[in-house]
């Protein structure tokens, strides 16, 4: 546990000799065993090596649901490179804004995807290349000895990946983030639950995603498996605790929205993942009553409340669920993880005296490196340690408080950004997308907390469907309001401005 | 009544094509707070309640099959 390495792809060399022959991956459909991961990521670096003219360069990555997809990201790293997870199911007119700002070295696409690649790069220069392809690639010893001198080269800050998160002004912000990061947080995450090469983890975030990072790389330090859980358990959630007893999965870390559906759908009737005794949860505020029925049918298993943006590396402190809560319990974000620092500063960046309110900022070796190619908007939220010293303190917008007993309490944010269904939504992108729609003069997006429901409230000619299909082409499924609401004009205050209150009396 | 269970699908998904899709769970063309949403809808419209063990993909997949379902659902009630 505590001896350090500088690389990600250090552990899962470990772990292939170890293990060779254990899954480390599974998606239902095929089953990956460490040393194949560690060959065929090999195969790809070789492939991309003989196309790439330097190391550290953005590698964009759009790829399925599947085992290929952790290891075209670790070829990309064995590469020197760091890699940009695209969702193939967000909408193209999205997958351009982001390309556009990544200026990527090349981009990975699986077969399944080459239709989509096109359309994407219609009028780019960016070189695109087959993920099935890379992986029939030869690895000649040359290629071992240019990984080991990269790999010597190489510093533990150097990026490791780019995930992108929702930004106010329209653009998706890439959030960049280092090896050494994206190590302490997995080593402490894998501490607070206790994970060993005994466990099997669900997956139920998008590979694409920052939540995917401790089932991708749990399994590389431990020796764990990961079950990629198909998309349809969550949809239709008939079958999905069924499934997660047949894969015996052991641990979970996913969002809350996904903790609750099957709670509130009655899937407990029928039956409960039967090895499951880690349960993490983040993304949103987890409510007590959907926690209770958790804990009510599997009362053996340890439940840890996780809170902390994109920013910081997943997360950044961590609560674990001393008993069974009740329906008004206030669940405490908790404790900073190891090597995290989190504190509270008040408007003036002076710390906020006990018990008050403040802005949640944290710091320590365990930030990300910015948001990729915008020096402002990383000036804005990353900044100097007002307390003094040279770090870099990452300020999250969050509000929050601490309790005596030295917990945290969240209390909402600052701005407008919200959590919807475990993601980060800015109302303002929605408003900005809205905004280009034909027929809409002006619009308002406010969020109903109680039915998890995203309104937008507008004037002018367009009618729900025409706004609901343009909003398609443009935000992922999850932000296109499900409630439309025609004003004749928007309710104005003195000053000329939206009247908010007024419209949150509509919702 | 398939006009109301359209009614209730459109006001949801307006973007999606109700005639044609019939992969609307395994295509990944529904999220999982549509189908919240829609069962909810379809309880309080035709008054009967989808239970966990109907939640499944065959069941979902086209406006036909949910259709079936509710038919089937009113029958045993």
């Amino acid at each position: 546990m505590s001896n350090t390495i500088k690389n990600v792809l250090e552990w899962l060399e470990q772990t292939a000799k170890r293990l060779p022959n254990k899954t480390a991956f599974d998606d239902g459909n095929e089953q990956i065993c460490f040393e194949d991961v560690r060959d065929k990521a090999q195969k790809i670096s070789a492939g991309l090596h003989r196309i790439l003219k330097d190391v550290n360069l953005p590698i964009a990555v759009l790829s399925g649901r599947n085992v290929n997809t952790p290891i075209a990201f670790l070829g990309v790293v064995y590469a020197g490179c760091f890699y940009a997870p695209l969702d193939a199911t967000a909408p193209t007119g999205r997958l351009k804004i982001i390309l556009k700002n990544l200026h990527p070295a090349a981009l990975v696409v699986s077969d399944e995807f080459q239709d989509l690649a096109a359309e994407l790069l219609e009028d780019d220069s960016v070189q695109t290349v087959s993920l099935e392809e890379l992986m029939q690639s030869d690895v000649t010893d040359e290629d071992l000895a240019y990984f080991r001198s990269v790999r010597e080269a190489m510093q533990p800050e150097d990026p490791l990946y780019v995930i992108h998160t929702s930004g106010s002004s329209g653009v998706p912000k890439g959030v960049l983030t280092g090896h050494a990061s994206l190590i302490n947080y997995i080593d402490a995450y894998t501490k607070v639950m206790g994970i060993t090469q005994v466990d099997i983890l669900g997956n139920q975030s998008p590979l694409d995603y920052i939540a995917a990072i401790r089932d991708i790389y749990i399994p590389l330090k431990t020796g764990a498996s990961t079950y990629i859980i198909p998309k349809k358990d969550f949809t239709a959630p008939a079958l999905l605790f069924a499934d997660m007893t047949e894969k015996k999965v052991t641990s979970i870390g996913w969002s809350v929205n996904a903790l609750t559906i099957p709670a509130n759908m009655g899937v407990f009737e029928k039956g409960r993942p039967e090895y499951l005794n880690k349960i993490c949860f983040s993304g949103s505020v987890m409510p007590c009553k959907v926690l209770r029925i958790w804990q009510e049918n599997l009362p053996d298993a340890k439940y840890v409340n996780q809170y902390g943006p994109t920013e910081a590396t997943a997360s950044c402190t961590y609560y674990e669920i001393p008993g069974i809560v009740s329906d008004d319990d206030i669940l405490p974000i908790g404790k900073p993880y190891d090597n995290y620092e989190v504190f509270l500063l008040n408007e003036d960046l002076n710390l906020t005296k006990d018990g008050e309110i403040g802005e949640i900022c944290v710091g320590g070796p365990v930030l990300s490196l910015g948001y990729i190619n915008a020096p402002e908007l990383t000036a804005k939220s990353f900044i100097k340690d007002p307390r003094g010293g040279d770090g870099i303190v990452y300020k999250t917008g969050d509000l929050g408080s601490m309790a005596a007993d030295g917990n945290l309490l969240f209390h909402g944010r600052k701005d407008r950004q919200i959590k919807h269904l475990g993601h980060r939504v800015e109302l303002g992108e929605i408003e900005e997308a809205a905004k280009r729609v034909d027929g809409i003069n002006e619009c308002v997006s406010l969020y109903k907390e109680e039915s998890e429901q995203i309104y937008l409230f507008y004037t002018g000619s367009a009618t729900t469907k025409e706004i609901a299909v343009a909003l398609r082409k443009t935000l992922p499924g999850f932000m296109v309001p499900r409630k439309f609401i025609l004003l004749e004009q928007m309710p104005e205050l003195a000053n000329g401005k939206v009247d908010m209150q007024s419209l949150k009396s509509m919702l | 009544m398939k006009e109301d269970l359209r009614a209730i699908l459109e006001e949801i998904r307006p973007d999606v094509d109700f005639d044609n899709e019939t992969e609307l769970i395994d295509g990944g063309v529904l999220e999982s707070m549509d189908i919240v949403a829609i069962v909810g809808e379809i309880k309080e419209a035709f008054d009967v309640t989808i239970g966990i063990e109907q939640l499944t993909p065959e069941n979902f997949n086209s406006e036909d099959a949910i259709l079936e379902l509710i038919e089937q659902l009113m029958e045993e009630e």
